[in-house]
């Protein structure tokens, strides 16, 4: 399976800082529900865990991510990661580019283009949830992000966001989603039955 | 006495029935055995990938678990790899790498089912993932990874190039035709998905050396003969083996192949010494055990103005997965896929079929269907839509004039086969009387005007059954005969084993049926058996509707040897001649004296009691019997459609089925076969596929995803029938429970393609799913707005 998504959000923080956070590597893993980075084996690649749970699948990836490509000049950080379920529920490989742009009254739009592929169980399932799951993931991540990067800068925490990793966890979604569905289903009786 | 004996033509009900309608029937997860252990398995994730690791260590740590078995482990005894029945390889356990998403990978063994589950969970295993082949296209590219780099000088992924028929003729009637038509279609994967999944029981003796294996197979012979021709170097000889196939909960096919899952459970048993179960569930059942189908077929038909056929031209690339795996007999690798002319008269055809390798799992196998046939009469009844709608003609009228006539049987096929029987015309013309045909057509043309998406669908198929004459049919060189051994007991009841192996057929209602009509011993004095090797005469087993062409003849064949020993007894009792005695069913008569009689119970009485002198005692036969031809049932199925146009959805408001099999044993169930069929031919049509996406993951590996139709979503079927006994079977039957899903998904992809027809719109590849219709009607711009 295969998904590509480009996201964008605004931070209300310079460049230069916004910039500072992203490129630690550490950090931005920090923002990332499930991720935990548990080792470094070099300066630009780091050893690390994340935790997906999709209905009724729980998978743990370990693996191995990269910055391939840090550019100071234009803001751009590219990571490469790839990663296994030991327990053989599958993998998945990861290309992210994380891209900043310096907007008006200090803030700053950051923009994230990910390429995800997915292979076992997951991708079996999960493939009519898996866009559904990363918008959630990214909402999380968005959050944790703006909130980490404004208590860092001393500007305190708008968002309370989780000190310890918790799984991503799709079943709220899942209800959420279906709720809406079943809503628009009603919806559509309903307007049918009064315009006819 | 007559309706006491219930021969042929009978409506019996199933003898077998009393005991699954009140769950009393014997499966094999309903066998248990003291100290019985538990096989769970590992599975991959990838469906291409290395295998770096596999550390057990977690798994070992669990209580309960015993062992697991792997491929290095399964190395040290040459059991890693084992031949298909197509002649190809394929692995017990992966020892370098791993070929599709869900193969097996390591074998967990413990004390208890949940216990080998935990056991298999905590199994680690390390992959580097391969480049991923998916489509068969792309696996027959120059530089296309090479898939089985186990196989040293294989240097592409073809498995097999075949073909049939006079190429030079075909190419010159299409040259010189007034019409030629050429349409792509695709057959997705598909699986049979019975009600029971596969698995075993495998308990090794090892004082006496035994081995006794519960198994769900369709041909517990053909799978003893491959078990010792396997296992032979580890000391498992063929008399030491008993394979014993219980009751089983539907085959369709995918019974007959020997999965993993049956090998690991074998080497545990004589490994560890203990009874060691393993029965899979559900998803493991559509994702790893052999599909049915994927077939990419271009078919192309020459034919004259006025709608003569003249040539028909088909080229298909068959994707086997990374085994061929299949099931056919040995010289055919496309299967009996040259019925395709089905039932017109082609002056000349050419076929040919391409197997290739790509990371899916193994098989091929004939799914309700003699070995490809399904898709060869997909394709005919297809095409010959396609022709009518280029030509504008009547689909009806182009079938009636390009059948082969009644008087022209038996007809040599352009591609080779010899026709044993037919009458198509009349077949398709009972369909359209009871259907109405005309008044349909005229209400489709009302709707049409109103802006009404309605469809009118036919296919008038023939089949191909009964594998096979020894000249030309054998599974890894064991003939496709089949066999069938009659005791009559002193008391003039009976018992007859066969070689096949009933699946939910009722082979204990309709061989009983046989035995009653050929020796006039009543169906409920008359036990029939199979399924067990070290009692049932050797036959190949039941699939591709052969049981009543090989074992039913068998059946015919060896009641008649006792009649003729029971009519010596008879002169013998009642001091005549045998020339002077008349057999009417149950008895022997003299000649002009029919009180002189003795009744086939006085007979069997006297074989045990007072036999002539210098005749052997008993009264019992075998028959191993060789058909002189295969036979070639037949039907006509009309089917109407109506398309809603907001949702897509397809509703099939009516079909009718007349079927031809000869001469019917059990009206009752000929019926239900018919119904079942037509279920399962709705099914592709409208709902299962199995697809893959670029990574090999499966899409459809789970019935959330795998759509079968239930009751709610099966039409009420109409069915009929006409007679055209075969000339060649001994009771004038044919096989018949695989005509319905043969020809009816053509029947309903062509009510559907002529709803849309006056769009434009020429074919479909199934399933025609809400969603695809839907498309198409937006495209065409009929999509109803809300």
């Amino acid at each position: 399976m295969h998904a590509t998504s480009t996201k964008q959000f605004q931070v209300k923080q310079p460049i230069e800082k916004v910039w500072a956070f992203l490129s630690d590597l550490k950090k931005v893993a920090s923002c990332l529900p499930g991720a935990q980075i548990t080792e470094a084996i070099d300066d630009r690649t780091y050893k690390g865990t994340i935790t997906v749970k999709v209905g009724p699948i729980t998978s743990q990836f370990n693996g191995e991510v990269k910055i391939e490509r840090l550019d100071n000049q234009i803001h751009e950080i590219e990571l490469l990661g790839k990663g296994q379920d030991p327990r053989g529920s599958g993998g998945a490989t990861m290309k992210m580019v994380g891209k900043l742009r310096s907007l008006t009254e200090g803030r700053t739009e950051v923009t994230g283009t990910t390429e995800i592929t997915v292979t076992g169980r997951l991708a079996q399932f999960g493939s009519r949830m898996m866009d559904d799951v990363s918008n959630h993931v990214f909402e999380q991540f968005t959050r944790s992000f703006q909130a980490k990067l404004a208590q860092e800068n001393g500007t305190g925490s708008e968002v309370a966001f989780a000190p310890t990793p918790q799984p991503v966890n799709a079943l709220p979604l899942v209800l959420s989603v279906t709720g809406k569905v079943i809503g628009r289903f009603f919806g559509r009786i309903l307007g049918k039955s009064t315009s006819s | 006495m007559a309706t006491e004996i219930q021969g042929m033509g009978h409506s019996v009900k199933r003898k077998e029935d009393p005991r699954f309608i009140q769950g009393k029937g014997n499966y094999v997860d309903d066998v248990k055995l003291p100290g019985m252990l538990y096989l769970d398995i590992v599975r991959s994730p990838y469906a291409h990938a290395k295998i770096k690791k596999i550390d057990t260590s977690k798994a070992t740590a669990i209580p309960g678990v015993l062992a697991v078995v792997t491929g290095e482990m399964l190395k040290q005894y040459n059991l890693h790899w084992m031949p298909t029945l197509m002649s190809d390889t394929q692995m017990v356990l992966p020892v370098e790498k791993v070929m599709y998403q869900s193969q097996e990978v390591a074998g967990v063994i413990a004390t208890d089912r949940y216990i080998a589950a935990d056991g298999a969970a905590a199994v680690e295993v390390e992959y580097e993932p391969l480049p991923v082949v998916v489509d068969p296209k792309k696996a027959l590219e120059l530089g296309a990874p090479i898939l089985r780099t186990d196989k040293k000088d294989k240097k592409d992924n073809l498995i097999f190039h075949w073909e049939v028929g006079n190429k030079a003729a075909t190419e010159t009637a299409f040259k010189e035709a007034d019409v030629t038509v050429k349409q792509d279609m695709y057959l997705p994967r598909i699986h049979v998905c019975s009600i029971e999944t596969c698995g075993c029981v495998a308990s090794f003796d090892k004082i006496s050396g035994k081995l006794t294996v519960w198994m769900t197979t369709q041909a517990p012979h053909a799978i003893r003969t491959v078990f010792a021709l396997v296992a032979g170097h580890v000391g498992l000889s063929e008399q030491k083996i008993q394979i014993i196939s219980p009751d089983i909960g539907g085959g369709f096919g995918g019974k007959v192949p020997v999965y993993p899952g049956y090998v690991i459970a074998v080497a545990a048993s004589v490994l560890i010494g203990k009874p060691v179960k393993w029965i899979e569930d559900r998803m493991e059942n559509i994702q790893a055990d052999s599909f049915a189908r994927d077939y990419h077929i271009t078919a192309e038909i020459a034919a004259k103005k006025d709608g003569t056929m003249q040539a028909l031209r088909i080229k298909t690339i068959a994707d086997h997965g990374y085994a061929d795996a299949a099931a056919n007999p040995s010289k055919f690798p496309a299967g009996l896929f040259s019925i395709a002319t089905g039932s017109y008269d082609f002056k000349t055809a050419f076929a040919e079929v391409d197997g290739v390798y790509t990371n899916k799992p193994p098989g091929g196998i004939a799914y309700r269907c003699s070995f490809r046939v399904t898709e060869a009469v997909h394709t005919i009844e297809r095409m010959v839509d396609v022709l009518a709608h280029d030509l504008k003609m009547d689909p009806a009228e182009l079938r009636m004039k390009n059948f082969i006539p009644a008087n022209k049987f038996p007809y040599k096929s352009a591609l080779g086969w010899e026709y044993d029987s037919g009458n198509y015309e009349a077949a398709l013309q009972k369909a359209k009387v009871i259907i109405g045909y005309d008044a349909l057509r005229k209400e489709q043309a009302e709707k049409r005007k109103k802006g009404e998406l309605m469809g009118i669908g036919i296919s008038s198929f023939t089949e191909i059954v009964g594998a096979g004459p020894s000249h030309t049919f054998d599974i890894l060189g064991i003939k496709m005969f089949d066999s069938c051994e009659i005791r009559i007991h002193p008391t003039g009841k009976a018992v007859a084993r066969f070689g096949t192996k009933s699946q939910g057929q009722g082979h204990e209602t309709t061989y009983a049926q046989i035995v009653a009509e050929e020796l006039g011993i009543p169906v409920d004095d008359i036990q029939v058996e199979e399924g067990d090797t070290d009692t049932a005469p050797y036959g190949l087993g039941t699939y591709a509707s052969r049981s009543t062409p090989t074992a039913g003849a068998a059946g015919a064949m060896a009641s008649r040897k006792i009649r003729d020993k029971a009519k010596k007894i008879a002169a013998y009792l009642l001091e005549c001649s045998e020339a002077d005695l008349v057999w009417e069913r149950g008895k022997f008569y003299v000649q002009g004296a029919p009180q002189k009689a003795k009744t086939i119970q006085e007979i069997a009485f006297a074989a045990y009691t007072n036999h002539p002198q210098g005749m052997e005692a008993g009264l019992e036969a075998v028959s191993y019997y060789d058909p002189p031809n295969l036979t070639f049932p037949f039907g006509s199925y009309i089917c109407v459609v109506d398309i809603d146009r907001g949702t897509g959805e397809v509703k099939v408001r009516r079909f009718v089925a007349v079927d031809d099999c000869g001469n019917i044993i059990n009206p009752m169930i000929v019926e239900g076969q018919i119904h079942g069929g037509l279920t399962m031919g709705l099914a592709p049509a409208l709902y299962e596929a199995i697809n893959y996406d670029e990574e090999g993951n499966i899409q459809g590996g789970s019935f959330m995803d795998y759509l079968l139709p239930t009751a709610v979503e099966t039409p009420k079927w109409e069915t009929d029938k006409t007679c055209t006994p075969s000339p060649h079977h001994p009771l004038g039957a044919k096989g018949v429970g695989e005509s319905a899903t043969v020809g009816a998904p053509p029947a309903i992809v062509n009510a559907v393609v002529d709803a849309l027809a006056h769009l434009g719109v020429r074919h479909i590849d199934i399933p025609m799913t809400p969603w695809k219709v839907w498309q198409i009607l937006k495209e065409k711009g009929v999509a109803a707005e809300r």
